[in-house]
């Protein structure tokens, strides 16, 4: 039923996840559950008082249950975004 | 199956999803399955200076579990034909 | 693919799981099953705020209790040479196709060609603790390098 996910399939994407960390990597897979393989990742870990950490992650199995949103990155707006620049809160969990 | 086949009905229309993290994200309704997981195209985040964290986001999967509430366009329910739908699916014994 | 494929082709290889209770277990991944339970062996368990330590032999993981788990960077790659020696797309169907529709089914064929290494396009990842990776020894050793970030 969720395979409006396809469309995602080998493209870039920023996973928002329960816990409320933003994880950016190619989609190479996932199931019903919304478990994701992410491949070539990294977080985006935000602060108020400094630029945004790129942390690399590597390869990845996200489970379902701790995936909140999976949206398409526009890679050409991306390059454009300086990250060092940029000062927010982290996301708060999602609490159930 | 109400609210799925409801939701179905409001495909191509503008909605604005509260997710329980917070963000608050407006899009065009995509698509929509039995788990109310939702696809929403032209996103865009209500308070981007607080959430810059999906900026470079178009289009966005979003797990039902963690969505809080829909924002709906009033003109586009038809809140008769929702009621009779309502005592229609009480009163009949469920399919599946 | 499908994430518990990937998982599957991930037998006896290394690899980080973090619960969601924030606590992370390394070790080798020796089973798990649909549910995603898995069965690690000479496991290293982190506390969540990541300043404790535990050696475990052997634990077994519940499938429902994981947030995440990183894989090294290979495994993605002995899924495609598995997927390949059969006539993809177009061809008479896969025995274990690419990418499963409906039905849930994940189809068996634990098959694990414990197929040569292929590439190590990673050197090492994020600094940090550990060292204990290497362990085992033996032909996959290295590819984790750095061990990994402990969450925030």
């Amino acid at each position: 039923m969720a395979q409006v996910l396809d469309a995602y399939v080998n493209k870039s994407v920023n996973v928002v996840t329960a816990d409320g960390r933003i994880i950016i990597g190619t989609l190479r897979g996932f199931d019903q559950a919304i478990n994701i393989i992410l491949d070539d990742s990294h977080e985006r870990v935000f602060s108020s008082t400094d630029g945004v950490e790129q942390v690399l992650l590597g390869l990845y199995i996200i489970r379902g249950d701790n995936v909140a949103l999976i949206g398409e990155i526009d890679e050409e707006l991306d390059k454009t975004i300086d990250f060092s620049r940029i000062r927010a809160d982290p996301l708060p969990v999602a609490k159930t | 199956m109400l609210f799925y086949s409801f939701f179905k009905s409001l495909v191509g229309k503008d909605v604005v999803i509260e997710l329980k993290n917070d963000l608050s994200i407006s899009g065009t309704l995509h698509s929509v399955d039995q788990y109310l997981n939702v696809k929403l195209t032209d996103v865009q985040v209500l308070d981007p200076e607080k959430y810059p964290h999906i900026q470079s986001v178009t289009s966005a999967f979003v797990r039902g579990s963690v969505i809080r509430y829909i924002q709906l366009p009033p003109d586009d329910v038809d809140t008769q034909l929702l009621q009779e739908a309502t005592r229609k699916e009480i009163t009949q014994p469920r399919k599946e | 693919m499908l994430p518990l494929t990937l998982l599957r082709t991930a037998v006896y290889h290394p690899m980080l799981v973090e619960l969601k209770n924030g606590e992370t277990y390394n070790g080798h991944l020796i089973s798990c099953d649909n549910f995603m339970n898995i069965h690690l062996r000479d496991v290293i368990c982190t506390s969540r705020d990541g300043d404790r330590f535990w050696k475990i032999p052997e634990c077994y993981i519940r499938g429902n209790t994981i947030k995440y788990l990183r894989l090294p960077e290979d495994v993605l790659g002995l899924v495609k040479e598995d997927t390949n020696e059969k006539p993809t797309r177009s061809g008479p169907p896969t025995r274990r196709p690419f990418r499963g529709r409906g039905d849930g089914g994940r189809g068996g064929h634990g098959g694990r060609s414990a197929g040569s290494g292929g590439d190590h396009r990673k050197g090492g990842g994020g600094g940090g603790r550990g060292g204990h990776q290497g362990s085992r020894g033996g032909g996959r050793g290295g590819q984790q390098g750095g061990q990994l970030r402990q969450g925030r």
